[in-house]
């Protein structure tokens, strides 16, 4: 038995076993395969009477020892076939950068996989996960449905582009307005919020169910709804300074947002938030920004958009980086949108008090020779918001003829 | 109730127990075997319960087990082990000021030791440190009776002889090899302070020991699901963790020779 050839061998001093023997000895078998055999060279005698009892604690087999030098102890330990070698990546090594670190560098390093298995839990892509643990309830699972390759790119740009609701926006700028405009503005900034409340709360849904070697969709995620938190908080503040308070909420906004709530599936909901939703508020921004009263009201419209246009990228991303692997998704796609608008069928058209006030908003006013101008403006603002729509779908891959039933199919409630 | 189902009898040490019996249950169910199971809170009743056919099976100490042979005449079926029974130890440990070198050394001292129904931390280090030569009657021997009835399951008795050592109240102790390594593991023990000084022979330790008249294919029925049990398996590895053993073995006798003459030793006098 002394015979046995050591694969390892480290040396533990006089350590004794209750004194940090084990932070050598533990690591080095769990470098060995089953069945590898360590050496570990001693100088305390009391570990010839606990590495025996350690070893049948632990299922691993107790050699031999053997005296190599007066006071020196060589004791042979096969690595226990119950304990499951669990490979080294020396691959996911990364060099020192020059200056920063991306997250794209890292997930070059250490790619997705193509499918992961719910039973690695929340460990890390990479990490060496011992076998035996319990199942992990996600479902999505498969790169295809989850992980676009233009997602740690968007991370890092999202990270780099957080603002901060309280001081970036110049609020002390803001003074009363007319009482329409005032109103008008009211109203605008109502929908909004109600309607990014929608946007934070959709994604939150699938979060959960991502799993954790996708973790940049579900860290890109939480840029997302770190964005819709500041909107809804911009979006409230401005309807609240100086103004009339909030506006009303219709029925047609809460249908439409609650069928985009119980949209169960990531990529669906995906297509109708990001890429019809907040790709249609694009427009719908732009045009606050346009006939914004204020600096403070055309600030934080432009920021506001600024970060939906990375939200509506990543829908793009997703959308496409799936049809390409899945052609029949297309199909699901677009029966998602029937079905959507069977549901808010004969609901009624924009919100009326929303086109109001977009009309009074663009009017700067309610003079009626201004506020016929602005009724041009805002058919304008729906002709763009659909042609808008038709392009964006082409880049996502549809063809042209689905692009417009798609777009005419999306809900009135923009969202 | 069928007469299927195999009723087997657990000590309820810990609130554990009951997990590992519901989960190991759930598994028979699903090997197809019908089995439940009766918990106690002392190892005598247990005993005496499978003696008068109350239980089918009992899950033993090495104690319980010798006495369930001898009552039987050894009629008596044993069914399985852990693989965790086979070769326990008991040490000796010793404080580092005590002065002792040797198992000599123990006579005069203060011996700390565990329950006078624990195998590991009473019954057998004094039997064997008598089998070395040592005269037990010049020991003053300091007892913690802390689970009587418990066969020294919970540990506890083994907890405070370690505390004992530890706070100088006993030169030396006794206790299972188990306990002293898994809290020299858990960095429960000051190495500066105390040491291990001897380790006894092997002896093994649980049994699950049926009732002499139990129909062989229940046995057979036991034994299947028992050993269908899998360390890769996540669920089973949870129950397997709970009773501390990484596989079911089929029983054994020798291991208990030490304890039957240890036994046979304190009953003459």
């Amino acid at each position: 038995m002394s015979n046995e050839v050591a694969a390892i061998a480290v040396d533990v001093g006089d350590l004794p076993l209750g004194g940090g023997l084990l932070a050598l000895v533990r690591p080095a078998l769990n470098a060995l395969d089953p069945g590898g055999v360590l050496a570990v060279l001693s100088r305390a005698s009391s570990v010839s009477e606990d590495l025996p009892s350690w070893c049948r604690a632990e299922a691993h087999e107790y050699l031999a020892v053997q005296e190599i030098s007066p006071g020196v102890e060589r004791h042979l330990i096969a690595r226990g076939r119950f304990a499951i070698s669990i490979p080294i990546n020396h691959q996911s090594r990364l060099e020192t950068p020059q200056r920063s670190l991306s997250s794209q560098e890292m997930l070059d390093v250490e790619p997705f996989p193509g499918s992961a298995d719910p039973v690695t839990g929340f460990a890390p892509r990479g990490a060496r996960v011992e076998q035996g643990g319990p199942t992990y309830p996600f479902t999505l699972n498969e790169r295809a449905h989850v992980a676009p390759p233009e997602i740690a790119k968007l991370y890092d740009q999202a990270v780099a582009a957080q603002w901060d609701a309280n001081s970036d926006i110049p609020w002390a700028k803001v003074k009363s307005l007319p009482a329409e405009v005032e109103c008008a503005l009211g109203q605008v900034m109502t929908f909004l919020a109600e309607n990014e409340l929608s946007a934070l709360y959709v994604p939150s849904r699938f979060i959960a169910r991502i799993h954790p070697h996708f973790a940049e969709v579900a860290m890109f995620l939480a840029t997302q709804l770190a964005d819709e938190a500041r909107h809804i908080d911009v979006f409230l503040k401005r309807a609240r300074l100086c103004g009339r308070g909030l506006g009303i909420s219709s029925v047609i906004t809460s249908r439409s947002l609650l069928s985009l709530l119980q949209c169960d599936d990531f990529i669906e909901a995906t297509f109708l938030l990001s890429v019809l939703g907040e790709g249609t508020f694009l427009d719908l921004l732009s045009f606050i920004e346009r006939f914004a009263p204020d600096e403070a009201t055309a600030e934080l419209t432009r920021r506001a958009k600024n970060d939906e246009t990375r939200h509506v990228h990543f829908g793009l991303a997703h959308v496409r980086f799936g049809l390409a692997t899945d052609p029949s998704l297309y199909r699901r796609l677009e029966a998602t949108v029937r079905r959507r608008s069977a549901t808010l069928h004969g609901a009624g058209g924009v919100p009326a008090p929303l086109q109001d006030a977009l009309t009074i908003l663009a009017a700067g006013g309610s003079e009626p020779r201004s506020v016929a101008r602005g009724h041009e403006c805002y058919r304008e603002l729906l002709e763009t918001m659909h042609l808008s729509r038709i392009k964006r779908l082409g880049h996502a891959g549809f063809t042209a003829e689905q692009a417009e039933m798609l777009s005419l199919l999306h809900t009135p409630n923009f969202m | 109730m069928s007469d299927q189902t195999i009723l087997l009898g657990a000590v309820a040490y810990d609130p554990k127990v009951v997990t590992i019996w519901e989960g190991i249950r759930e598994h028979f169910s699903e090997q197809g075997v019908a089995m439940d199971f009766a918990l106690f809170s002392n190892y005598e009743r247990q005993v005496e319960a499978l003696l008068q056919g109350h239980i089918d099976i009992a899950w033993n100490t090495p104690l319980a087990h010798v006495r369930v042979r001898q009552r039987t005449g050894g009629k008596s079926h044993s069914l399985a082990m852990r693989d965790s029974d086979r070769n326990f130890r008991a040490k000796v440990i010793v404080h580092r000021n005590s002065d002792i070198k040797s198992l000599k050394d123990l006579e005069g001292k203060t011996l700390a030791v565990g329950s006078s129904d624990s195998t590991q931390a009473r019954i057998l280090p004094l039997y064997f440190l008598a089998a070395e030569g040592v005269d037990l009657a010049r020991i003053t021997l300091l007892p913690f009776d802390s689970d009587l009835g418990k066969h020294g399951d919970t540990g506890s008795s083994e907890i405070d002889v370690l505390r004992a050592l530890h706070d100088g109240r006993a030169d030396a102790g006794t206790v299972g090899d188990l306990v002293w390594v898994t809290e020299q593991a858990a960095g429960h023990i000051d190495v500066n302070k105390i040491e291990p000084l001897w380790t006894t022979p092997g002896f093994d330790h649980c049994m699950f020991d049926a009732h002499p008249g139990l129909a062989t294919e229940k046995v057979e029925a036991f034994r299947r699901a028992l050993f269908a049990m899998r360390w890769e398996n996540p669920r089973h590895r949870r129950l397997l963790e709970l009773e501390g053993l990484h596989e079911w073995l089929p029983a054994r006798e020798e291991g208990y020779r030490s304890l039957e003459e240890a036994l046979k030793l304190q009953a003459s006098p």
